[in-house]
């Protein structure tokens, strides 16, 4: 097979990704062994690729990273992060209560058993059971349209010493329960029996 | 939210396996929104250069960006396991850089010299030696300067190809889905934007730049 100079800058492309066939691919190197242009064509495209496929080619603006992770964080977590903040504040704000009652309590009846000293409706609240789906960061009230896979149970006021945040549906419906004195009646709060029936995908 | 954002935040993150990464996506897509974080660190690097490659400004590039990933985040839910989640992202990315293009009416001035052909031939105008590449020239400025000056040379349908398949490092096959084209207006599209390129290079980039020399070897883009 014979190839003129326009042969080669035809296919010089699929030379350099390795997608000619054998005999195309001998003929081509046979003619650019011998030809002074076709090899300086196929050096220099073999470069512009090399050249624009390192990370070098294209430097990041300096506030590149900064900017993005700032401008993510407000548009993705939006008002779901705000409303996390108040929810955790709210729990944080009980369980110091109930923390200060206890101790209180604690120390003027000892003998007392820790969720007798608390008020009953403080002790309720705390006592709400959740969901923890997985190795997941977060925890759902029963009914909640995120669980699935594998769950286990624990209360509300544990899921939060073990550094686990609700999600952000059940947020509202906590926040709701801690600040307005009892279950939304829209969800459907867990029994603190651990069968209780969970609707898991 | 804490974002962790280390000073060598350029440097390369390594993309979980597929699976890890579709399992990523159903639990964002199923509620815990902060993994995105998590999911897109691999790409942020690629998405920007995508949005920078079809803009051609830093600025406007950054936005696009900024943009894509926000949309990307909103429409997870419309991702399929069957392409790779990268190239769903670039698509997204491409097609905010192409809107911002239009809404910019940057591609009304189009490069000069351009023959719109799609049957591959393209002849080359120069034929200086450009043998090596010099991997400390890419420390220069004024040779970045250069392959922005080069990518922006050549048409939309040209550099597109040539961004997916060079600079982002997709198969054929990805670029063609990606741009809703065939594998081969793919090649026949990289074929003509690689020459185009070593065209407008190859005379400034002769070797005389791993020196800075002033000597009149070629001519000098940059000068």
């Amino acid at each position: 097979m014979v190839l003129k100079c326009e042969d080669i800058w035809r296919e010089v492309s699929n030379y350099i990704d390795g997608d000619v066939d054998p005999q195309l691919k001998v003929a081509m190197e046979q003619h650019i062994a011998g030809c002074q242009k076709c090899r300086a064509v196929l050096a220099g495209s073999r470069n512009v690729v090399q050249i624009y496929g390192d990370d070098r080619a294209f430097r990041l603006p300096a506030d590149f990273y900064p900017q993005l992770h700032r401008k993510l964080e407000d548009r993705v977590q939006g008002p779901g992060r705000r409303a996390g903040s108040a929810w955790i504040l709210a729990v944080a704000a009980a369980i110091l209560l109930a923390a200060s009652v206890w101790v209180v309590k604690v120390h003027e009846r000892p003998a007392l058993e820790a969720h007798h000293t608390l008020s009953p409706e403080m002790a309720e609240k705390l006592k709400t059971l959740v969901v923890v789906t997985g190795d997941s960061k977060y925890f759902h009230l029963a009914g909640c349209p995120y669980i699935h896979g594998q769950t286990r149970t624990m209360f509300a006021d544990e899921a939060l010493r073990e550094g686990l945040k609700p999600c952000d549906k059940c947020l509202k419906d906590l926040a709701e329960q801690l600040t307005s004195g009892g279950p939304n009646p829209d969800q459907d709060v867990a029994s603190k029996d651990p069968a209780m029936d969970i609707d898991v995908d | 939210m804490n974002l962790k954002l280390a000073p060598e935040a350029d440097l390369p993150v390594s993309a979980p396996s597929r699976e890890a990464e579709y399992a990523l996506i159903q639990r964002i897509v199923h509620g815990e929104k902060e993994l995105f974080y998590q999911l897109v660190r691999p790409y942020e690097r690629r998405v920007y250069v995508m949005a920078f490659a079809i803009l051609r400004n830093e600025a406007d590039a950054q936005d696009a960006a900024q943009d894509a990933l926000f949309k990307a985040f909103k429409h997870l839910a419309q991702f399929r396991s069957e392409a790779r989640f990268s190239t769903w992202l670039i698509q997204v990315t491409l097609n905010e850089a192409r809107m911002r293009l239009r809404k910019n009416h940057l591609e009304i001035m189009r490069p000069i010299d351009e023959v719109e052909q799609e049957d591959g031939s393209y002849t080359p105008r120069d034929f200086t030696d450009w043998r090596e590449i010099p991997s400390e020239a890419l420390e220069r400025k004024q040779v970045r300067e250069m392959l922005v000056k080069a990518l922006a040379s050549l048409t939309e349908k040209y550099r597109e190809v040539f961004v997916l398949r060079d600079v982002q490092h997709m198969s054929t096959e990805e670029a063609a889905e990606v741009l809703g084209i065939s594998a081969g207006a793919v090649k026949t599209r990289l074929l003509r934007a690689r020459l185009m390129l070593r065209d407008f290079l190859a005379p400034g980039l002769d070797g005389a730049w791993a020196t800075q020399s002033n000597s009149p070897k070629g001519i000098k883009p940059w000068s």
